[in-house]
């Protein structure tokens, strides 16, 4: 193997096979132990000037590689990069030439990293970069910094096309021997926002729920979505204070139930675009953009949400009045 | 009534002079009490002791009496006249009668009477050097008449009190009480029958004529006085210090020099003064014997009528009567009044006689009368803003009542162990010196370092809780020592609190607190009203000669929120400068505006409420108002900071308001302001740049500006967002345990994030087919049964399983009989997140028959999961031994073997294992399922592990098919002893059963 794997940073929407596409990489440059992996519990003890942190986190092991999540630690996150990089270092693996060889470190969700550990990391990717190469993921490359970006190779990897969904589901129909109707594996691919992931799980959950497939079986929608959606018309029937306050309750128990607000956002723009009346959808567009930037600026969900639909429900009773008089 | 032998009558005697000391003590202590609250000041009702008793049944009025005794030779009116003839006269009768009298009655009676002459004389001294004594003129005010009224009625013998002045026949006056009550007093004539008045006066001749009799007890007498005379002008001395020429460039602060040393010139709320005194009186049959109590009863009984009187004057009196069954005027007990109520003149020398021997026994009665001499709550606790005079009014009221003040606040240590000994010290021990004052412990600032100040309220509750324990036996003992003699209470209690706490803080809610709050009695201080508090500052202005005007003294009262403290330090610094106080540059001048804090609740009051009338009354227009609100605003909400938990509460509550807003403009403008704060409230986090907050203070004003009522509303604590933050981090814990659990291949697909989102809808579907039917296993058919295969492996693959949710919830147990209590419900929670509130999922729920069949297989799968992974890790180490001892072709060719071993071994323990399964399930006759399913099932099973289990041992399997016809015997048969060995499986079920249980051996399983 030659040692000139640049570091790699692959971006796309989820769904879209980055992980799979990673290990695909790793098993081919290390052979079937990559896929030996273990589950391990690490606990790193790091002296941060005054004092110690603790910093326990998981991650996924094999002979040559490690993967891990460092936004889990959440703002001590530089940290467990430097760390895991300079054990890393430490204890290079020797290839069965007598080569120093190197590890490498998959970093999923780079884009929730803070900043400062994204800085530390540019330095730390150069330093090291005998011993280790990075592969960074993410959903977004525009919060990668523009230093980190630039010393790696920038894979973007395209949610695929419904086209492919279809292909896709069709063979699998075939693995498993499967009778598909026409039509039927295009229509859960259109349901699936584009996300493999999504339209496999829906294909089985099709087929859990009734075989043979009929061409009109019902794809069992998500229940969040659902729930989007009876949000959205309860917006639609009633624009007050009084509504928004059950809005609000309703958005909490999203949120609860660990849906990223910036998701709940899109369904809901979604799902009030489909009744809205042309003229105000551009509007409408334009406040959802607005606060999503500034939900994802500030903390606390639930305010950037309910401004939101506060400022759907005030345009659009506006636009009521105006043309209903 | 026996006539009790000399011996107990010197006791009596010895005694009663012990009480008199008693009495002037408490007298010295006593003076500076409010002319509006003079019970206090009646220990004087002591020498009653010597006049005829004679209270009215009907209303007595032992006070009155003392102090019309004293006050009678002042001033004198032709009545008095007469009474003073009168005493002078039976005075002589008295040295005629004596020698006829019975020689121990007279011992009895003389050092009272004494003493009242005592008395007598000594206030006509004071009225002569009146500067020296006008406490007596303080604590009784001008109200000769009544007094000579009582003169005339105690001369007569035949008052007649009441309360309606039809009760009374003949000519009546009204008297009001020293207690505000008003009684209608009988006037008789000066003249009386002849008869009567000479029995009277031999009688009255009877104890006069002792009046010279001991010189040492005039000797002692004398001595207290001046005593008290010294202890007076000492407790004076502050007042006294502090001339009206006092010059400017004075060193002392006005707040220390003009503090309140007496308990009239307390600012505080008078209702509040009263129930702290009380309190403190409350104690003093504990802390100063059984002498005094009676007193303080008889105070209390003032302080209570005083209290509770205005609004119930009928209970009032009530109360009245029957506390003063106990007190000190009818000390010669209950039956003795209502043998005085014949009013009958005959009877008087046995009466007194009787009164005398009856003596001891009241005490005792006293004393079981009134529980054991504390007060209910041993802990006060004085809370209010600063500057009201909490700790002035309780250093006042305890020096008052007699006690050191030993004061405990928060620039001393208070680190616990100090604390507690210091408590220990003064709540527990008796000064060894006699004369010392007790003390009283004062804990100023008790909320004041949480940390610390926990210690000291942790220690005063374990004092409290060991007084409870022993409060039971307590009594008995308590009991036992007053009845014997009083010197002998103090050595029977000794750890327990005996000495009063009062506990002062600024925020009765303060955390620490919290304990202490429901043991302690709460007194909650209420700002004095201006004029009392602009009263106080104009006699202070005018002492030292700085000129003001009532207004600019009212404007900065107002200004101040009535703390004395920081008018009078304003005063006195304006006072140096040489300045004036200006009513318009109050806020403008360098006064120091308090920097108070005021409760969040407060403070979202303020925004969502609009502030009426009063403030804009000086601002004309609208612009001013405006900025002067914004102003008030702005210092309200920067003073209380905690931002975040401000705008949450508006969060939280601006929707429930009811403001006008038909296009929700308002509202949006407002969550508006609420999203700038978010974003400004992160980046500062995220920043540290704190200057940035003065930034938030306006975006609540802006939406005050928009949403502000008039009305009230009722606010809620911001409860909804960390609620949210608490549920929202259960669920990812629970969410990342059982992330962990999946086995590492399966788990890195799945991110945490977007779990939820898109997987978790279609999963719940897959675990749940509707196409299974609820039947036994072996009706099922073939595709059935795979499709319940499937369901097994991808159930254990991604380590979820049914438990027993002992609570009944009824979105499960939708499809099952009622009966059944228990249900089960997926293990790790999964399908918690799709419970959202108000939707209704079209998930179908399996029958509780497949729930039970799927936990049976899903163990099962596991049990044998587990050994095979077992097995093939032993074979993967061999692997790798002999990869490493060995070179590249060589590891190819073994690697080949040991594949092949593991082959052949999966496939002879499928029998194995089948047998096993039969055995084990055969015996478990809980089993819905027949042996026979079980069978089946088995050997599907042991072929499905090939999808189940970790996909590098899959890859051996098929390689080795080419490779295995030359397997190594050897090694395969060390495989297969080595698991020989452990030939059985069995697991363990928990809980019980109602089958017949019989003792079964294991070698019957394996035959």
């Amino acid at each position: 193997m030659e040692q000139d794997c640049p570091h790699l940073l692959f971006y796309g929407p989820s769904g879209s096979g980055k992980k799979t596409l990673i290990m695909a990489l790793l098993r081919q440059m290390f052979g079937a132990s990559a896929d030996k992996v273990k589950v391990e519990n690490k606990n790193w003890k790091v002296d941060a000037g005054t004092r110690t942190i603790d910093i326990e986190l998981t991650t996924l092991s094999s002979t040559h590689h490690v993967e891990l999540n460092p936004s889990d630690a959440g703002f001590q996150d530089r940290y467990v990069v430097q760390e895991i990089i300079k054990e890393m270092a430490k204890n290079r693996p020797i290839d069965t030439k007598g080569k120093k060889g190197f590890k490498v470190l998959v970093l999923n969700e780079v884009d929730k990293l803070s900043r400062e550990a994204q800085h530390s990391l540019r330095r730390t990717m150069e330093k090291y970069s005998a011993s280790c190469r990075l592969i960074l993921c993410c959903n977004s490359s525009s919060k990668v910094t523009e230093a980190v970006r630039s010393r790696c190779l920038n894979m973007r990897i395209n949610a695929p096309t419904e086209g492919e969904i279809v292909n896709v589901l069709e063979f699998i129909g075939k693995k498993e021997g499967l009778q598909l109707p026409s039509g039927f594996s295009g229509r859960i691919a259109q349901q699936s926002n584009r996300s493999l992931r999504r339209a496999i799980l829906s294909f089985e959950t099709c087929r859990v729920q009734q075989y043979p497939f009929t061409s009109n079986q019902a794809i069992s929608p998500m229940d969040w979505e659902e729930y989007v959606s009876e949000i959205a018309s309860s917006i639609f029937k009633e624009q007050s204070p009084k509504r928004l306050f059950e809005v609000r309750g309703k958005l909490y128990e999203l949120l609860i139930n660990c849906i990223p607000p910036e998701i709940i956002l899109k369904r809901l723009l979604y799902e009030l675009l489909k009744k809205l009346d042309s003229e105000l959808k551009h509007e409408i567009s334009h406040w959802a953009a607005y606060y999503e930037h500034r939900l994802r600026l500030g903390q606390k969900a639930i305010f950037h949400l309910e401004a939101f639909v506060a400022k759907f429900m005030s345009i659009y009773k506006g636009f009521l009045i105006e043309t209903f008089g | 009534m026996d006539i009790p032998d000399l011996e107990e009558l010197e006791w009596l005697e010895s005694h009663t002079l012990d009480e008199q000391f008693d009495d002037d003590f408490e007298l010295e202590i006593e003076p500076p009490s409010p002319p509006s609250s003079p019970e206090p000041n009646n220990p004087p009702t002591r020498p009653t002791l010597s006049l005829p008793p004679k209270p009215s049944p009907i209303n007595p009025h032992p006070q009155i009496n003392s102090i019309a005794k004293k006050r009678a030779r002042s001033n004198l009116p032709d009545s008095t006249l007469f009474d003073a003839d009168n005493n002078s006269d039976p005075d002589k009768h008295g040295k005629r009668i004596r020698t006829e009298e019975d020689e121990s009655q007279n011992k009895k009676w003389a050092p009272p009477e004494i003493s009242l002459n005592e008395k007598v004389g000594s206030v006509e001294n004071s009225g002569r050097r009146d500067d020296d004594d006008d406490e007596w003129l303080r604590c009784s005010p001008p109200r000769d008449v009544e007094v000579e009224m009582e003169v005339v009625e105690r001369e007569r013998e035949e008052r007649i009190l009441s309360r309606y002045a039809t009760e009374i026949e003949g000519d009546c006056v009204p008297v009001t009480g020293l207690d505000g009550e008003r009684v209608y007093a009988k006037i008789c004539s000066a003249v009386m029958d002849a008869e009567e008045r000479r029995n009277k006066l031999s009688v009255r001749g009877e104890f006069n004529g002792l009046l010279r009799e001991p010189a040492r007890v005039l000797m002692q007498k004398f001595e207290q006085e001046e005593f008290t005379k010294a202890l007076q002008a000492s407790v004076e001395g502050p007042t006294e210090v502090v001339p009206p020429k006092a010059p400017v460039t004075h060193q002392q602060l006005w707040v220390d020099k003009y503090a309140p040393s007496s308990f009239t010139e307390l600012l505080s709320d008078e209702q509040t003064n009263r129930e702290v005194l009380l309190w403190l009186k409350q104690w003093d049959s504990c802390v100063f014997g059984s002498d005094i109590k009676s007193t303080t009863e008889d105070v209390l009984s003032a302080l209570r009528r005083h209290s509770s009187g205005s609004q119930h004057p009928k209970q009032s009196t009530k109360s009245y009567s029957g506390t003063n069954r106990g007190t000190r005027s009818n000390y010669f007990g209950s039956n003795r009044e209502t043998r005085f109520s014949r009013d009958n003149l005959r009877a008087h020398n046995e009466l007194d006689k009787g009164s005398n021997i009856s003596h001891v026994t009241p005490e005792i009665w006293d004393k079981r009368q009134k529980g054991f001499g504390h007060p209910e709550q041993k802990i006060l606790l004085l809370c209010g803003p600063p500057g009201l005079g909490k700790t002035t009014l309780a250093h006042v009221a305890a020096r008052h009542c007699g006690y050191r003040v030993v004061e405990i606040n928060a620039s001393d240590d208070r680190s616990s162990s100090v604390i507690e000994a210091k408590i220990l010290d003064v709540v527990q021990m008796n000064s060894v010196i006699s004369d010392s004052k007790p003390k009283c412990l004062v804990i100023d600032e008790i909320d004041g370092a949480l940390g610390d100040g926990k210690g000291a309220v942790e220690i005063i509750l374990k004092l409290i809780s060991a007084e409870k324990k022993s409060d039971a036996g307590k009594e008995n003992v308590a009991q036992d020592a007053h009845s014997g003699r009083k010197s002998s209470h103090k050595k029977q209690r000794n750890s327990l609190l005996l000495r009063p706490v009062i506990c002062i803080c600024n925020d009765l809610y303060a955390p620490a607190l919290r304990p202490l709050r429901q043991v302690a009695k709460v007194h909650i201080f209420v700002q004095p009203t201006v004029s009392r508090v602009v009263n106080r500052l104009k006699y202070i202005c005018n002492k030292e000669g700085v000129k003001t005007s009532s207004i600019a003294l009212t404007a900065l009262a107002e200004y101040t929120e009535c703390d004395i403290r920081s008018c009078l330090n304003t005063l006195q610094f304006l006072n140096k400068k040489k300045e004036i106080l200006n009513v318009l540059e109050i806020s403008s001048q360098v006064v120091g505006r308090k920097d108070v804090s005021k409760s969040a609740f407060d403070v979202w009051k303020e925004i969502f409420q609009k502030r009426k009338g009063k403030r804009d009354r000086n601002s004309n227009n609208s612009g001013s108002s405006m900025s002067k609100d914004f102003e008030y605003l702005y210092s309200v909400i920067s003073n209380r900071g905690d931002y975040d938990l401000i705008f949450d509460g508006i969060h939280e509550n601006i929707l429930q308001l009811h403001y006008v807003d038909p296009m929700m403009q308002k509202t949006v403008q407002c969550l508006d302001n609420l999203v700038v704060s978010d974003i400004t409230h992160r980046y500062i986090m995220r920043t540290q740049q704190m200057s940035l907050l003065a930034y938030q203070p306006p975006l609540a004003i802006v939406m005050h500006s928009l949403i502000a009522q008039l009305e009230k509303k009722d606010i809620e604590w911001p409860k909804s967002f960390h609620r949210h933050r608490t549920v929202l981090a259960e669920r990812m814990d629970m969410f990342h345990a059982w992330h962990n659990r999946i086995s590492p291949y399966i788990s890195r697909h799945l991110s945490t994030k977007s779990f939820v989102e898109d997987s978790i809808s279609p999963m719940l579907h897959i675990l749940s087919p509707p196409t299974l039917r609820p039947v036994a296993l072996h009706l099922l058919s073939n595709s059935e049964k795979s499709y319940l295969g499937q369901l097994v492996n991808i159930m254990v693959s991604y380590a979820i399983t049914y438990k027993n949710i002992k609570f009944d919830r009824s979105g499960i147990s939708r499809h099952e009989d009622a009966l059944d209590a228990s249900t089960l419900s997926l293990d790790p929670p999964i399908s918690e997140f799709i419970h959202l509130k108000g939707y209704n999922s079209c998930h179908f729920d399996l029958a509780l028959a497949v729930k039970q069949v799927l936990v049976h297989e899903v163990e099962k799968q596991k049990i044998l999961l587990g050994s095979i992974s077992k097995s093939t890790h032993l074979h993967v180490k061999e692997n790798h031994g002999l990869e490493k001892n060995t070179g590249n072709g060589v590891s190819s060719k073994s690697s080949y073997i040991n594949k092949s071993s593991a082959e052949t071994k999966m496939k002879e323990r499928s029998p194995i294992i089948e047998q096993s399964g039969l055995s084990v399930s055969s015996s478990s006759s809980v089993a819905e399922s027949g042996g026979g399913a079980i069978q089946v099932k088995s050997v599907q099973k042991t072929k499905k592990p090939s999808g189940g289990v970790t996909s590098f041992f899959d890859r051996f399997r098929k390689v080795s098919h080419e490779g295995s016809r030359n397997t190594n015997n050897v090694v395969q048969r060390g495989g297969t002893v080595q698991r020989d060995s452990h030939p059985l499986l069995f697991k363990f079920n928990e809980g019980f059963t109602n089958a017949v249980k019989r003792p079964v051996r294991v070698r019957e399983f394996l035959l």
